[in-house]
């Protein structure tokens, strides 16, 4: 095959991806030890080796005790992957040394990692949805930040340790190799996300490194005489945004291509490349060659004692799972009749999603709509237009206006009364964003309170055909299409504070 | 030699008396550090003796027993702390060039406990570097020596502490015991030494060598002294996640109880050719001993005993070469200079070339190759499998009798440099090793006397007791030190 690398016509060209997944969890304390954990928000941005105790510093005669918190953490994380949760696991020690990893070794879980064999079910850009298999789930410790400039981003000469993010909680979740799409792992990224969001095992926040991707990647040719080779499995270390994995991923499926046109090198033990990713240039680059470079001597950890689950202990972390983003969105097309992308929306972030469920509750607390189905369709519709026109012009998130779910459900409340219109109903979504009143009083202070008054009405409609005398003649003559300009006028004169149908019937009498 | 009969008393007994006013703590201290100006550097216990400290936390427990408080069970007993159990009184060395200037921020489990009692630490005694050794030759800063003959060691590791309680320095030490390590030099030194149960007693604050093997425990000059220095010591610690939860037994009460329908197990592997004649014939002593009380003696088989030595060898320096890096150069302890060009990797080879002395570099390799890919199916994982063979090899011996019966050491104290070969040196714990293998509690006791040309050099008889049983262990060992009663130099 390697004398015809150069020149073999390509039939078709397959990619195939697996993820390893390492996630921050926001617990109070580290894995190991009593110290705050950077990854938790009380703790964010902590001046350099503030966050360290004797274990986290590795001083002679410390031991590790395992953070409980943690663990169930992970379980959850694992439930609601699908996996089984081990009923026993151990932790073992990798060993080798850097000035980043204060005891020479991690603890981390080598042959019995604490959740096994899972799948989360994503739609797939090639359309309808597919399973990704989830190998393994295993718990283990963050290592420190080597950096070579003081705080305030003052070069400095040597290399400054910081031991901050040293033990933090790290969950690694590892994928099977079944993504054939730099978009659909992507998607799953941002599903895995979500669902550890939802069920607050982390901040989820991609700067702070809170989740970082490592895809391993390589390419199936197959040739015209029907043969198939792979290229050399790589690995691509640390990649800490979406736009990042969805770059590296590509960038890699046509250098592998490259490769093997110029090397013939194919997959095979031993073989495993890894490569960092330069968001800059938008390159991956060689960080080592072979994966057998190191030897990690991993043992079990004599200071630590196994992790046993037992059925009433998993029954008991089941029980905590909250509705995972999946079956929210399969709920809001049922329940709610809202449409997929609606769906979508209201499930992709789990702030955004608590926020939209508790204005479900206040709206269907006022009892201004018969069924929940209409109270929960219209919440939604209301956030994601009112709320969202907002959240963007301010650039924030909807919950983050400063409306809140008793206010929204007032002006669903008034809408539904009729006691504003609905463009009535936008306007005072927006003014409740900057005042704690009451909606009723506001809209009473700002006009929009809708006008059913007669004279004020055809007041408004005489002066709307007298500005307007084409739309007038066209509805006149029977084109009544064209009565909407009419009505729009009017809405304008009246503020939004004009009754629409009442105006359309009024219209339509004048003009008949 | 000059000896004075010891009184088994114990140390709450002393404590009752500086709390009754009979005595006082501070001229207890004075009285050890007399002690220890007197033939201390001749010895060479200690690495560090902490005469202010010492006299202040003496001064502290008078003024409260003036003050009508109670400072504890313990309170005036003086102690002894082997160098490598972390405190932040002075500094804590492992007789190690690496961490000869290394001060601890925080006091090990143990020592917050006692000194919770009342206790008084005099000071930190030397080891065999990072607790790696027979003889306590292997430390960085000279050997110790026997105070029953200056030209002999005094076992090791935890040389030290055995000769500073029976040269009269304090009233009692802490050691600890990977393989051997208190008992051998109890032996050695003529005083006692007890290794409790795997998980009894925390080992947070005790610089780790073989993490599943490493044990703290107490030297004292009679087994009550012992038994007390354990309760105080023992019980669950949130921050040892491998200390067991149950409740500490008491072992002070019954003590003096001689137990009756004693069994006493006697492997024969305890009694091969490797054992000095002297010690032949202590053994026999302690065996007519027994019997004349009552015991009934129980012949038991103990095959793997002379398999232990090698399962150690694997799985001790595995751990030690993992616990060990953390030695790294980068936060604390010794950092090489570098010369122009070099960098990390030389730092770190460096460093550690310096600050550790031959025996450690020795193990740290055996460790790291033992746990290297290829190899560790071959020797750490089969010595796993032995270590479970020579657990349940213990189990069955003890359905036949209470305690097993043996040597600590083939041999009495020998001369200084007397065991050039590592190998020679390793066998002076084939009695001690597979109790630490099997996570059974062992204690030592002096039960007789070798004369080797002008030399008096004490024996000391290893008693061992299923998992948990330090009470009745503790009393078959008072037992025997009734009938034969220990003696000091004077």
């Amino acid at each position: 095959m390697s004398a015809t690398h150069a020149t073999a016509k390509i039939l078709r060209t397959e990619l195939k991806v697996g993820l390893e997944i390492h996630i921050e969890l926001a617990t109070r304390s580290k894995m190991f030890t009593r110290a705050p954990n950077p990854a938790h928000p009380d703790f964010y941005d902590c001046a350099p080796n503030s966050l360290v105790d004797p274990v986290v510093m590795a001083l002679p005669g410390s031991l590790p005790v395992m953070n409980l918190i943690a663990v169930e953490m992970s379980m959850q994380v694992g439930m609601a992957l699908g996996c089984e949760i081990a009923s026993f696991s151990k932790w073992d020690r990798k060993n080798y040394f850097y000035p980043d990893l204060p005891k020479a070794y991690q603890i981390s879980q080598y042959d019995l990692p604490l959740c096994i064999n899972g799948s989360v079910e994503i739609p797939v850009s090639a359309g309808g949805s597919r399973s990704i298999g989830i190998i393994r789930a295993h718990l283990e410790e963050d290592t420190g930040k080597l950096s070579h400039e003081l705080p305030g981003g003052v070069a400095y000469a040597g290399s400054l340790v910081d031991l901050n993010r040293a033990g933090t909680p790290l969950l690694e979740v590892v994928t099977a190799p079944d993504f054939d799409c730099a978009d659909d792992v992507v998607t799953f990224g941002q599903e895995l996300r979500n669902i550890c969001r939802f069920l607050g095992v982390t901040g989820g926040i991609m700067q702070r490194g809170h989740m970082r991707f490592e895809p391993n990647v390589n390419v199936l040719l197959t040739l015209e005489d029907g043969s198939v080779v792979k290229t050399p499995i790589v690995e691509i270390k640390n990649l800490n945004s979406f736009k990042a994995v969805k770059g590296a991923i590509e960038f890699e499926t046509k250098r592998q291509v490259e490769e093997w046109r110029a090397t013939g090198r194919v997959m095979g033990k031993g073989m495993k490349i890894t490569r960092g990713w330069d968001d800059l240039k938008g390159q991956t680059f060689v960080q080592r060659e072979k994966e057998d470079a190191h030897d990690y001597r991993y043992f079990p950890d004599p200071d630590l004692v196994p992790v046993v689950v037992d059925d009433a202990w998993r029954a008991r972390v089941r029980a905590t799972l909250p509705e995972l983003p999946m079956a929210r969105r399969a709920r809001y097309r049922e329940q709610f009749r809202l449409s997929e992308v609606d769906a979508r929306v209201l499930t992709d972030d789990a702030d955004f999603c608590a926020f939209y469920e508790s204005c479900v509750a206040a709206t269907t607390a006022k009892g201004c709509f018969k069924a929940i189905t209409d109270a929960g369709y219209a919440t939604g519709k209301m956030l994601l237009n009112a709320g969202s026109k907002r959240a963007n012009e301010r650039n924030c998130m909807v919950q983050e206006l400063g409306i809140d779910a008793n206010q929204v459900a007032d002006v669903l409340a008034l809408r539904e009364d009729g006691t504003v219109g609905p463009q009535a109903a936008d306007l005072l979504f927006g003014f409740l964003c900057d005042t704690k009143d009451n909606a009723a009083t506001v809209a009473e202070q700002q006009g929009l309170v809708q006008v059913r008054d007669e004279s004020a009405l055809e007041a408004w409609c005489d002066q709307a055909i007298a500005a307007n005398p084409q739309p007038a003649a066209d509805v006149r003559a029977g084109k009544v299409a064209a009565i909407g300009r009419l009505v729009g006028a009017v809405m304008k004169l009246s503020a939004g504070k004009a009754e629409a149908q009442s105006v359309n019937d009024m219209l339509r009498k004048r003009l008949s | 030699m000059n000896t004075q009969a010891h009184t088994c008393t114990g140390l709450h007994e002393i404590a009752a008396q500086v709390r009754a006013g009979a005595s006082t703590a501070s001229s207890r201290v004075e009285a050890c550090l007399a002690r220890i100006s007197d033939r201390g550097t001749a010895l060479h216990a200690f690495n560090e003796v902490h005469a202010d400290e010492a006299r202040a936390a003496a001064t502290r427990i008078d003024a409260s027993i003036k003050r009508g408080e109670n400072p504890g069970a313990l309170a005036g007993v003086i102690l002894a702390i082997k160098d490598n159990i972390a405190t932040t009184q002075g500094h804590t060395t492992c007789s190690s060039r690496f961490l000869e200037n290394y001060r601890s921020p925080f006091d090990a489990s143990v020592i917050q406990r006692l000194q919770s009692q009342g206790a008084i630490l005099i000071g930190k005694t030397n080891l065999d570097e990072f607790a790696m050794g027979s003889s306590t030759e292997n430390s960085a800063f000279g050997a110790t020596r026997n105070p029953w003959d200056q030209t002999r060691v005094p076992g090791g590791s935890s040389g030290g502490s055995a000769a500073a309680v029976s040269a009269g320095f304090c009233d009692a030490a802490l050691g600890s015991d990977t393989g051997g390590s208190i008992r051998q030099p109890a032996s050695l030194c003529g005083c006692v030494g007890f290794k409790p149960t795997y998980g009894r007693i925390s080992r947070y604050g005790l610089v780790a060598f073989g993490s599943s093997l490493d044990q703290i425990g107490p030297f004292a000059k009679d087994v009550r002294g012992c038994a007390e220095l354990f309760e105080a010591m023992a019980g669950r610690d949130t921050l040892d996640s491998t200390t067991v939860d149950l409740p500490v037994p008491d072992c002070c009460t019954q003590l003096d109880e001689p137990l009756r329908g004693l069994r006493i197990g006697v492997p024969r592997e305890y009694r091969t050719d490797a054992n000095a004649p002297s010690v032949a014939r202590a053994l026999d002593e302690a065996i007519a001993a027994y019997k004349s009380m009552g015991a009934t003696i129980v012949d038991v088989e103990l095959p793997l005993t002379d398999v232990g030595i090698s399962t150690y060898y694997v799985i001790a320096p595995a751990e030690a070469s993992s616990n060990l890096a953390r030695f790294d150069g980068i936060r604390y302890g010794h950092r090489a200079t570098l010369e122009a060009g070099e960098g990390l990797e030389d730092l770190y080879a460096k460093s550690r070339s310096q600050g550790f002395g031959p025996e450690v570099q020795r193990r740290i390799m055996l460790g790291t190759y033992v746990l290297s890919s290829g190899y560790y199916d071959a020797y750490y994982n089969r010595a796993l499998q032995v270590r479970r063979r020579i657990r349940e090899e213990f189990d069955h011996a003890f359905t036949k009798c209470d305690v097993l019966l043996g040597p600590t050491s083939p041999i009495p104290a020998f001369e200084i440099g007397g065991k050039k070969d590592p190998w020679a040196m390793y066998l002076c714990d084939v009695y001690t090793v597979n109790t630490n293998i099997a996570g059974i509690p062992g204690i030592s006791l002096n039960t007789s006397y070798a004369q080797e040309g002008n030399s008096t050099l004490p024996i000391g008889m290893q008693l061992q007791g299923p998992a948990f049983s330090e009470a009745l262990l503790l009393r078959a060992a008072r037992m025997l030190e009734r009938t034969m009663p220990p003696s000091y130099p004077a």
